[in-house]
């Protein structure tokens, strides 16, 4: 995959300044529910929202890796591809704009996934991973511009 | 870009202030004191009896709410109650109470508590009851459990056939529905809710579960 060159005095791309932000609120919302899976949080209570229905759900883990760790490596990802794509020297580069775009489309797929099962076979909703589904969509949009970027287009 | 790592470490910090008091228990509402002898349905007090583990004699009760299903009651099971055990249960400062909470919500939640006490029909109420809580995620799933209560019958070396007649059948669903409606004319509304009662005056709902929760209400003594 051939790297254009960065054209001087375009500033770093906004949009990955956002990708940033919203992974790093990520980062943290997934590593509060790491933190439940392992028990290093409080026991969360059943009642208002069946979030601890969620969360001990089968549907809560993949093997022995709990969903909120695919999701925290996830967003980690994002958080440091973003930062890395805002460097002048990686602004152009396809190969950022091809993993982001390819990991936040990954990102909203497997959350629409989980949105589905939450809502069709858990029948409970957990509004974490609901915040979780909000945030990477918005991540996902902020990505779109990542297209343009691959096609050979300039986007600030 | 100063802009923007100024506001990345705004976030950062809000993120990192957020998480440690989310993992602090988040803040723990009041206690609220309730009236054990103002439930007036004698009838329904002498069916919802709880499970009690520890010396009846003990001058304390606590007693929790639970659902098999919760997966707050089975971190509390696993990570709270062994430390309550060590510190009051066996010292004998206190006996523990379970009474059975299902809800509607986790669908399972009645059968569960009902093949436990099946379990207890064979004298092996806790046994069951922690492993119920400890495979929680194995059972809690949209597909019918009874296949892994008879699995953990069997492990527990019960008289399966026996075990399988009672959970077959719809015994104790008197006695978990009675309990389930004792802990909502007692304001029980979420769970696990933990109770404590030093004999007199009136019992205490605690705002959390953790055990410093439990420490500072035993500790406090009777209240009024």
């Amino acid at each position: 995959m051939t790297e254009p060159r960065h054209s001087p005095g375009a500033g770093p791309p906004k949009s990955r300044m956002l990708v940033a932000v919203l992974s790093l609120g990520g980062v943290f919302l997934a590593f509060y529910l790491v933190a439940y899976n392992m028990g290093w949080a409080p026991p969360i209570p059943c009642g208002s929202g069946s979030c601890a229905m969620v969360q001990s759900s089968s549907y809560a883990w993949v093997g022995p890796v709990p969903v909120s760790v695919i999701g925290l490596a996830g967003y980690l990802a994002l958080l440091v591809l973003s930062i890395a794509g805002l460097q002048p020297r990686l602004a152009a580069s396809r190969t950022v704009s091809f993993l982001l775009f390819g990991g936040a489309l990954t990102g909203v797929l497997f959350s629409a996934y989980l949105t589905y099962l939450e809502a069709a076979v858990i029948n409970a909703w957990c509004r974490y991973c609901v915040a979780s589904a909000i945030l990477i969509t918005i991540v996902f949009v902020a990505t779109i511009p990542e297209v343009k970027r691959l096609r050979g287009g300039t986007i600030r | 870009m100063k802009n923007f790592y100024i506001i990345i470490g705004v976030v950062g910090v809000a993120g990192v202030a957020v998480v440690a008091f989310a993992l602090r228990g988040g803040g723990t509402a009041a206690s609220v004191p309730v009236d054990l002898g103002d439930i007036g349905d004698q009838e329904l007090v002498d069916l919802a009896q709880g499970m009690v583990y520890g010396d009846l004699d003990a001058p304390v009760t606590i007693m929790e709410f639970g659902n098999y299903q919760c997966g707050g009651c089975a971190q509390f099971a696993s990570l709270v109650k062994p430390q309550v055990d060590l510190a009051y249960i066996e010292t004998g400062q206190a006996k523990f109470v379970f009474h059975d909470f299902p809800m509607p919500s986790l669908p399972h939640s009645f059968l569960a508590a009902r093949a436990v006490r099946c379990a207890g029909d064979q004298g092996r109420y806790f046994d069951y009851h922690d492993s119920v809580f400890r495979t929680q995620r194995q059972w809690s799933r949209p597909d019918s459990p009874v296949g892994h209560f008879n699995d953990l019958a069997e492990e527990l070396e019960l008289d399966t056939g026996a075990f399988g007649d009672c959970l077959n059948s719809d015994r104790h669903a008197d006695v978990v529905t009675a309990n389930a409606t004792l802990g909502q004319m007692l304001g029980v509304n979420s769970t696990p809710a933990i109770l404590v009662h030093h004999g007199t005056g009136r019992a205490q709902h605690l705002g959390g579960f953790q055990f410093i929760d439990i420490q500072q209400a035993v500790e406090a003594g009777p209240g009024n």
